[in-house]
């Protein structure tokens, strides 16, 4: 593998025929999005952009306006409505606790409580995304938490020798969580799997940089 | 590093989400609490009036129908039209141009590079990698310059910050081929495709 990956820079160089336009161009200094367009890239790509609780909210709205729309056109027109008259939707919610069971009306407040909060949360919460950035000196680079627990799982894996399914490693911001389920009859050094997550950490230089915790199962797997 | 406006969907979202939460207040309160009932008869009575009037002090001479109502679907064709373009927002800024330059050296006329280039390249680059489950490569548009996007998926347990190195020594390839350098976001992703695949199993 590793020759293969080694040679792939090289082959991506040589292949256009550019040295000759290089020199003249390549020494410059890199244009307008500096370490700021990056940070600023790195910002929006681990937040949330709430692209979905918008394109929802935006056919709640269109599709009201849009019934109100053709209510409105009808009685516009002089045709009798279609589900509503708007004005006597109108007089029926001046009177609304009368005509309507207090228990629907309760529910369907309940309801619309909830649609609010789902879009007012989605909107003042900070809607960080599960990924951590990898520092790099070229590019901007994020990962997700689940890559960074499978890579994690891996070493820990090899360190405790044991097999895939005995290791479960859970990533969050600030914590990184290893459980191992050791083989029943063969001793588990957690010292050593540390020591391998950290090191395997380390070598990653996340931002934010979480910190390591393991527990080892009291119970083993049989014949793993 | 699209170019979908953010602070105005957090802002038109709580606008919503405020205005939603207070109805649903008004309609639990209405079902429980007498005192909040006779309240709105009052007052809502006294709005549903006003308007009422308004509808017939523009009435068309001669005819029972008000100009109002061609008024109030006016209104409702523009907001559904800025829904449409709230949504058009999301998600845009994918461009097809990587490098534009105005007469870059003595010779007169300018220079462009198509963002399949880099693209093309990279994906080439990439594809015979047995580490990665997919790779997708797209130009956009941030901040008035175009920026290269790659999303790797690798296999489950590949380690990232070395895919992260491998990849941005292509990318300093590329610079050098293009002479320029472009902002490059890597996002090493994992999805359906790395969860169910099989696991590199040799390195």
């Amino acid at each position: 593998m590793r020759p293969n990956t080694e040679h792939d820079p090289n082959h991506g160089n040589d292949a256009p025929p550019a040295p000759s336009a290089a020199p003249t161009v390549g020494g410059e200094a890199p244009a307008g999005a500096g370490a700021g367009g990056m940070e600023e890239i790195l910002r929006r790509e681990t937040h949330s952009s709430r692209a979905v609780a918008s394109i929802i909210a935006a056919v709640l709205v269109a599709g009201l306006c849009g019934y109100a729309l053709l209510e409105t056109a009808v009685r516009a027109i002089g045709q009798p409505p279609w589900l509503v008259d708007p004005q006597t939707a109108a007089e029926k919610v001046v009177s609304l606790p009368n005509g309507v069971s207090p228990l629907l009306l309760g529910v369907t407040g309940a309801v619309v409580v909830m649609a609010g909060l789902f879009f007012f949360l989605n909107a003042v919460l900070p809607g960080r995304r599960a990924r951590h950035i990898l520092r790099d000196r070229r590019a901007a680079v994020v990962v997700d938490d689940e890559v960074i627990a499978s890579a994690l799982a891996r070493r820990a894996r090899v360190a405790a020798n044991v097999s895939q399914e005995q290791v479960m490693v859970t990533v969050s911001r600030q914590h990184v969580q290893v459980s191992v389920r050791p083989t029943s009859g063969v001793p588990l050094s957690p010292d050593a799997v540390l020591a391998a997550v950290q090191d395997e950490l380390g070598d990653m230089t996340l931002s934010p940089s979480p910190d390591v915790r393991i527990t080892v199962a009291s119970t083993g797997v049989v014949g793993a | 590093m699209n170019g979908t406006p953010r602070i105005l969907n957090r802002v038109l979202i709580g606008v919503l989400g405020i205005k939603l939460l207070a109805i649903g207040v008004l309609l639990i309160l209405l079902a429980t609490v007498p005192a909040v009932a006779v309240w709105w008869q009052g007052w809502s009575a006294g709005v549903w009036s006003l308007w009422r009037d308004l509808f017939e002090r523009t009435r068309f001479p001669g005819r029972a129908e008000s100009w109002l109502w061609i008024v109030v679907v006016l209104v409702l064709l523009l907001v559904i039209g800025a829904m449409v373009a709230w949504v058009a927002q999301q998600g845009k800024g994918r461009t097809n141009l990587l490098v534009f330059e105005e007469g870059p050296g003595q010779v007169p006329g300018n220079v462009r590079i198509g963002s399949g280039v880099a693209e093309q390249a990279l994906r080439a680059a990439l594809a015979d990698r047995p580490d990665l489950a997919g790779v997708t490569v797209a130009t956009y548009d941030f901040r008035g310059e175009p920026g290269l996007r790659i999303r790797l998926q690798p296999r489950q347990g590949v380690a990232p910050h070395r895919l992260a190195a491998d990849v941005s020594a292509l990318v300093e390839a590329l610079d050098r081929a293009l002479g320029k350098r472009t902002p490059v976001l890597i996002h090493i992703a994992s999805g359906a495709r790395s969860r169910f695949g099989r696991a590199e199993r040799v390195r």
